[in-house]
Formats: structure tokens, C-alpha cells, sequence
């Protein structure tokens, strides 16, 4: 590309209005000649444009969502695991085993390919789902859902009720260290349904230990449910 | 990112719905961009103006290729980084960048002949290319060509004499 093309193209491509290899070229060719000096000074024009577009004032929510994104990034990991929320809608609905098609229909949710599996060997032949192994006295289980980045949602069931002396603990494991994601409530029939702030991407894999009343700092049981992320 | 968003956050989201024409999409655009700002904060250290900009010039580039997805076109190949932030080019843009008024600026383009204004519109808030503007307008593509740069021309004068009060002022 010569200089007149160049020239010939200086306001389109401040503008970027420009197809992305044109636009390289013309970038290409400023970057090591010195004819061009308006260029510099129209892309700036053109920056400014984003400012004569009339302040708007967003919804509350917007600033609701941005502060509770960082103080989730910010809060740095607590030394006594927190208790993992169990939302009292949420509970009644899991108790009748439709929560995940109630979230995924409502919430457009993706199933992530996460399983956590009964290390008894469950059953994992239930209809309807049959990621998910449920069924049996030794059986537990769980499903695990992308509810929206960042944030999962884990269903279980089968899981042994416990004495007032232990509970059970979610922990994300990363590079082979495990990292707690707080204490996992189990209602009396054995189901549990917990929402956590954890990046998929970011982990290997789940995994649920019972541990003394208080939880751990690291696991000290082997998991009772574990799957790969 | 209080601060962040109190400073900036009605002029991102109007220029996010000024693209896009729906609310909740432009809020999508506008938190991605304030958190990826607030992410690398400690990253930059530059004077407020061009911060702002910089912000401004995300938000832009966030929304158009969003509704380029939503007419199911491509996302434009044209990146901004942040070590972008650090390199602003001339004396010129350096006092636009710092003295930017938003009045000023939509003086500056409503001045415009209607033929350069809507040209410069199509492009910069519809992310339209020279090529897609010239069959909109059905004009030949060289008209197009020049009149964005015809458009820019008469703004830069017109700004560069604003900030020029602006700093007498000052």
C-alpha cells in the first residue's frame, strides 16, 4: 500500500469503518512512515465521538452486580471455610428433584460436563438423567451446573446424614491443591443444594469430604464424591 | 470501581446504548469493560483524561461487536490493548483527550453538512465499514472516502479551537 492509498483511506480508517485486513494495511503503513501526521489527530477526533453520545443512567442493578463481582474477586480466601448458601426457595424446589430443569429452563443454563460420581459406584443409569447417579443406600451423587460465569450450582443427593460432629466440605482442587469452597448442608434425606462462586475454567475438579464440625483447611477424608471438571 | 463507575459509568452505558439500542445488552457491555479496567487497574497509571478514553474507547469497540454478532456479521478485527492507553499520538489529541467536553464534541458533529454527518454516524455508532455505508447510501465508494475524512477534518477545527478556549480558560 502506497502513501495516496493510504491517504485516500485516512478517514475511513480512523473511523475503523475500514474490513480488518484493509484496516492492518493502512495501520501497517503509518507505523513506519512519517508522511501521514493527521492521521494521529482524526483517530483522536474519532475517539472523541464516544463522548457526544447523551449520558444514559443504567438500571440499579448494573452497579448491584459490578460491586458483588468484586468483592467476590477481592475477598481473599477465609480461614475458616464459609457455610455455602442453600437458598430457601432453591431447597424446596431441589427437594422435589427439579431444580436443574427449573434453572435450566428459567435461566437458560449450560450443563457443564461435570459430574461428580459415586465413589461406592452408584447407580448412573436414572431416566432422564443420566449423568447422575442417585439411587441406593450407598448411592450419592451429584450434578453440577454452570448457573452463569463464574457461578455453579451443585445438586446432590444420596449423601450420608451426619452426626453433630462432622460435615461435609466442597472443595475445587487445582493443580492437585485443594481449595475449600465452603461447608456443604444436607437436609435429612441426604440432599444438598449448594450456589458457589468458582470459575470452571479455573479448577480440575470437585469434590466432597466429610470432615469435623467447622470444616477443615484441607481435606482429611477421602472424598465421598468427586468429578473431573 | 465506585469511583470508576460514578465517573464514567452514565457516559459508557449512554454511548453502550446509543450503539445498541437495548438496555440490558449495554449494561452487559459496559460491566465487562469497567471489570476488565478495575482487573488491570494496577496496571496503568495514566492521567485521568486518557483513562476515561481509553474506557470510552472499549466500550465502543465492546458494543459494536455486539451488534455486529447481532446482525450476524463478523467482529471487526480491530484490536485495542492496553498498552494502547499509553500511546497517545500527538499535542493535538493529547488536548483533546484531556479537555474533552461531550457538548463539545456533539456541536462539533451536528455542525456537519447532513452528507459528512451521517456517514461519520453510520460508522463510528453502527460499525458500518466505507464499503457497507456507500450501498446504504448508495453512494460511490470514493464519495464515502471522502466525506469521513472531509467530516473529521472540519471536527478537528472545530475542537481543536474548543480546547483551545478551554486551555485560555483554564
Amino acid at each position: 500500500m502506497n502513501c495516496d492509498e493510504v491517504e485516500d483511506l485516512l478517514g475511513a480508517y480512523a473511523l475503523e469503518a475500514l474490513p480488518g485486513d484493509l484496516w492492518a494495511d493502512v495501520s501497517a503503513h503509518l507505523a513506519t512512515c512519517s508522511k501521514h501526521a493527521e492521521a494521529g489527530e482524526l483517530r483522536a477526533v474519532a475517539s472523541a465521538l464516544a463522548f457526544a453520545a447523551p449520558e444514559a443512567q443504567p438500571s440499579a442493578a448494573l452497579k448491584t452486580r459490578l460491586m458483588d463481582a468484586v468483592r467476590a474477586e477481592s475477598s481473599p480466601p477465609a480461614a475458616v471455610p464459609k457455610r455455602i448458601g442453600i437458598l430457601g426457595p432453591l431447597r424446596q424446589l431441589a427437594s422435589r428433584r427439579a431444580i436443574p430443569y427449573a434453572l435450566a429452563g428459567a435461566l437458560a443454563v449450560a450443563l457443564i460436563a461435570l459430574v461428580l460420581t459415586n465413589l461406592d459406584g452408584g447407580d448412573s443409569t436414572r431416566p432422564g438423567r443420566a449423568t447422575v447417579s442417585l439411587s441406593g443406600e450407598n448411592s450419592a451423587g451429584a450434578v453440577v451446573y454452570e448457573l452463569e460465569d463464574g457461578i455453579i450450582v451443585l445438586d446432590a443427593a444420596g449423601l450420608k446424614p451426619l452426626d453433630a460432629a462432622h460435615t461435609y466440605q466442597l472443595w475445587s482442587i487445582a493443580s492437585g491443591k485443594p481449595s475449600s469452597l465452603g461447608l456443604l448442608g444436607t437436609a435429612p434425606n441426604g440432599e444438598a443444594l449448594a450456589v458457589v462462586r468458582v470459575n470452571i475454567n479455573d479448577i480440575d475438579s470437585l469434590a466432597v469430604t466429610m470432615e469435623p464440625a467447622g470444616g477443615s483447611i484441607a481435606p482429611t477424608t477421602d472424598p465421598v464424591l468427586k468429578g473431573e471438571a | 470501581m465506585e469511583v470508576l463507575y460514578e465517573r464514567l459509568g452514565r457516559q459508557a452505558f449512554g454511548l453502550a446504548y446509543r450503539i445498541l439500542g437495548d438496555g440490558p445488552s449495554a449494561e452487559d457491555v459496559v460491566q465487562e469493560v469497567l471489570l476488565t479496567v478495575w482487573r488491570q487497574s494496577d496496571r496503568i497509571d495514566v492521567a485521568r483524561g486518557r483513562l476515561n478514553s481509553f474506557v470510552m474507547t472499549l466500550v465502543h469497540h465492546k458494543a459494536i461487536d455486539a451488534l455486529r454478532v447481532k446482525r450476524g456479521q463478523q467482529a471487526r478485527q480491530v484490536s485495542v490493548d492496553f498498552a494502547d492507553v499509553e500511546k497517545v499520538g500527538t499535542d493535538f489529541s493529547e488536548r483533546v483527550l484531556q479537555t474533552i467536553a461531550g457538548g463539545d464534541v456533539r456541536e462539533a458533529l451536528t455542525k456537519l453538512p447532513e452528507e459528512q454527518r451521517r456517514p461519520i454516524e453510520m460508522a463510528y455508532y453502527e460499525g458500518l465499514t466505507h464499503l457497507e455505508i456507500a450501498t446504504a447510501l448508495d453512494l460511490p465508494l470514493g464519495t464515502v472516502k471522502s466525506r469521513l475524512r472531509l467530516g473529521l477534518e472540519k471536527m478537528r477545527v472545530a475542537l481543536r479551537s474548543g480546547s483551545g478556549d478551554e486551555l485560555r480558560r483554564s
